[in-house]
């Protein structure tokens, strides 16, 4: 009996020792407390000063990308042309373990390409290759090789179009085909040069430059890889062994340049703040932060607001990603960037409505870190790959920049 | 003897795993105010109602019963509670478990008893949930407010206690009030590019006061006592800020304790403190309680009820509060060790709101 006296003790205490459960849903004001949470919504008008924009981060021939286009518009044409060379094997070649031989010349070459990007909308995508001076380097302007594009194109044009119409991608007259990557979203273009197209010059070292020009019934506006999905070539020579040519395959080359050229050619800086466009530009916004949000309160959602002084110029198909970011510290164009955030937006050209990025993480982040810049920098997120490019305007104009800030003053705790 | 140990060393266990939890009943009255007033009974006084509470060396209400501790006696309390909250017609169901009474007191002169324990002063634990919306950018936006409060403000008490003559014992005693609440404050909103607002703050709380008691045997089983107390104010500090001072009540009470024989006992008391100091919303109260307990020795039984008002409601006039409690006890170890339980069944109105509560009780008294 004692036992079962003390079991039913025991169980009592147990049930005591329960766990918790407040959680109640208030009815205000007669059972909440008196204290609320109270938000203010606030828009910056003045705050941001001392706007600037710097262009020449990213030039062409950095650019990860060859951009192609062929884009006619009222106010000109946007004519983009990827240039490269590949140095060749000099004036001989192995032809056994002690013994080289003089190359005689080429019976043909296959040239592979990677389409990187392109505009799922364009039609009839053709393509033309120019034999260019091997002279071409990083600092070739479009004009510098207008007159080698004006000459016959090396060989046929390819249709790019009908090339994969055709079964398996591979056209059987031409010896061209096409791989289409589906999973890192590209096409591969194995492209057949004969004889007369690529043409080895031993005594020249071998080496070949080609220019490409690209053509669509609409959008013309593609970028070829570079680099690791860059274009190589691969040779098929003739070489000379004790007076017979016999034939030789020797390994594939890659592009010593790989580089692309444009007009018309981007216009210098000015009063506006730019952010894209090769080579790339960027704008800096500096901004007064109040002392009365930073020190006492909570920033839950800020909006900078950018008026673009024009349409976006660029590729219509070509839209491309603004991303805000700040700055670890403020040096004006050389200021480092603090990779820890940014807040992206997809710029479309031709479009002059406003932008709004939502800037809430950097704000916060100065709110908590009172060291740090209170600096914007805009700049594409990708940058020398597009040529669009956006102007806004500055801080001196009518429609300045504007910050919305959003936050939540402190609590009242303690008070009955 | 063993098991009377076992139950010793879990009700211990069990008393004492918490400590930062040393409160009583929470209420959804006391959120809008400074707080739910504590309940400065022992296990075996709120089992009568809280009658027997100024006849009770253990119960923190008055210092003059003290005097009649012969020993070095130690106490705890522990309690859980299931609370049905009705707001209209939505009832919330809450449970919390406090420990709200601990002491410790000892005769160290012929004459003299002291006492030293803390008991809570008032609760200040609750959790509000709150769903609405506001208009944004504009834009209507719905939220969810989260306000919560975690602690509570004790009453450290240092007590003596002298029996002048065979009918004649006095008391007094100093109340250091003093403790914290963990505070917080979030608001998510239904729109994530709103970021969700978490603030957190220490609520620190101090205070002072004094009182005193009388016990006057006016016949062979009758004895009356009487009590008053003041405390001067409430300090709330966040950091180093003052964000509030609150005035704290004056109070006092009386009671009777009718024994017509060693197995029956009946009391009564009552008490009135000026709430209303507190400011707006406060109301000055009246409560009192009835009780009786039969049997003495290895198992009373004990039984009462009790009434009165909340300090802190909405509308013109206080809540008011009924509850009707049941206990026993059982005495360990040739009555080193005490164990006593209670039942409290307790009903809250004001307003909209109806709290419905059950509570059980559990008190730990050592003699060593």
């Amino acid at each position: 009996m004692t036992r079962r006296r003390l079991a039913l003790v025991g169980a009592v205490l147990l049930a005591a020792a329960c766990v918790e459960r407040l959680t109640a849903p208030g009815h205000c004001p007669d059972f909440c407390p008196s204290g609320q949470i109270t938000v203010v919504d606030t828009l910056l008008t003045t705050s941001i000063n001392r706007d600037s924009a710097y262009r020449g981060y990213v030039v062409s021939y950095q650019s990860p990308v060859m951009l192609a286009a062929f884009l006619p518009d009222t106010t000109g044409t946007l004519d983009g042309r990827p240039i490269f060379r590949f140095n060749g094997f000099g004036p001989r070649l192995p032809i056994s373990s002690v013994d080289t031989g003089q190359i005689l010349g080429a019976d043909s070459a296959r040239l592979q390409l990677y389409i990187v990007r392109r505009d799922t909308a364009t039609h009839n995508l053709r393509l033309q290759f120019y034999r260019l001076p091997t002279t071409i380097d990083t600092t070739t302007t479009f004009d510098a090789v207008a007159a080698p594009f004006t000459n016959a194109p090396v060989r046929p044009t390819v249709n790019v179009d009908t090339l994969l119409a055709q079964p398996g991608g591979k056209d059987p007259v031409t010896g061209d085909s096409v791989v289409v990557d589906t999973v890192n979203h590209r096409w591969l273009l194995s492209l057949k040069f004969d004889t007369a197209a690529a043409r080895y010059v031993g005594t020249d070292s071998g080496a070949v430059a080609y220019g490409i020009r690209i053509a669509a019934d609409t959008l013309a506006s593609i970028a070829f890889g570079k680099g690791s999905v860059g274009p190589v070539l691969q040779w098929y020579l003739r070489v000379d062994s004790l007076g017979m040519p016999v034939a030789r395959k020797p390994g594939i080359l890659g592009t010593t340049l790989a580089n692309f050229v444009f007009t018309p050619p981007t216009a210098p800086l000015d009063s506006t703040l730019a952010v894209g466009g090769v080579p790339s530009a960027r704008s800096l916004l500096r901004v007064a932060f109040p002392k009365f949000i930073r020190d006492s309160s909570q920033i839950i959602r800020g909006t900078l607001f950018l008026v673009p002084a024009v349409a976006a110029r660029g590729a219509p198909a070509d839209s491309f990603v603004m991303e805000a970011r700040t700055v670890l510290a403020d040096f004006g164009r050389k200021s480092p960037i603090d990779a820890r955030l940014d807040d992206p937006i997809v710029i479309h050209p031709g479009s002059t409505d406003t932008i709004k990025i939502e800037v809430t993480n950097m704000l916060q982040l100065w709110a908590a870190d009172t060291t740090h810049p209170t600096v914007f920098l805009l700049r594409p997120q990708a940058e020398a790959q597009y040529f669009g490019e956006i102007h806004f305007y500055p801080s001196k104009a009518a429609l300045r920049p504007t910050l919305q800030i959003t936050y939540v003053k402190q609590f009242p705790f303690g008070v009955p | 003897m063993r098991p009377a140990v076992g139950i010793a060393v879990v009700a211990m266990t069990l008393l004492t795993a918490s400590p930062r939890d040393l409160s009583a009943q929470d209420s959804q009255f006391g959120i809008r105010g400074l707080g739910t007033p504590g309940r400065w009974e022992s296990v075996r006084a709120r089992s009568s109602g809280g009658a027997f509470a100024p006849f009770d060396a253990l119960s923190p209400l008055m210092e003059a019963p003290l005097a009649d501790i012969s020993t070095l006696t130690a106490t705890a309390a522990g309690g859980t509670s299931h609370r049905d909250a009705q707001l209209g017609d939505t009832i919330t169901q809450l449970r919390a478990t406090r420990f709200p009474l601990m002491g410790v007191a000892g005769r160290v002169a012929p004459r003299l008893v002291v006492a030293g324990g803390f008991t809570t002063y008032l609760d200040r634990s609750w959790d509000v949930t709150l769903r609405d919306s506001t208009v944004l950018r504009g834009e209507l936006e719905r939220y969810r407010d989260e306000i919560t409060s975690d602690g509570s403000v004790g009453d450290i008490r240092l007590a003596a206690a002298s029996r002048l003559s065979r009918r004649l014992a006095i008391g007094a005693g100093i109340h250091i009030l003093a403790g914290s609440t963990r505070m917080t404050a979030e608001r998510r909103f239904d729109d994530s590019t709103f970021h969700a607002v978490g603030q957190v703050a220490e609520v620190r709380y101090d205070g002072f006061g004094v009182s005193g008691s009388v016990l006057i045997g006016v016949a062979p089983g009758l004895t009356i006592a009487g009590w008053a107390r003041a405390d001067n104010r409430l300090r709330a500090q966040v950091g180093d800020s003052t964000i509030a001072l609150t005035d704290l009540p004056r109070m006092a009470g009386a009671g009777l304790l009718l024994a017509p024989s060693p197995r029956v006992r009946f009391a009564g008391s009552a008490a009135w403190r000026s709430w209303s100091n507190a400011g707006p919303g406060a109301f000055d109260t009246w409560s009192w309680s009835a009780g009786a307990e039969f049997g003495s020795g290895r198992m009373p039984i004990r039984l009462g009820v009790r009434g009165g008002q909340l300090p802190f409601g909405p509308g013109t006039k206080a809540p008011t509060e009924f509850a009707a409690s049941a206990g026993t006890g059982r005495a360990f170890a040739q009555g080193r060790a005490l164990i006593d339980l209670g039942v409290e069944r307790l009903e809250r109105r004001g307003g909209i709101l109806t709290e419905r509560v059950w509570t059980v009780l559990v008190g730990l008294t050592v003699r060593p």
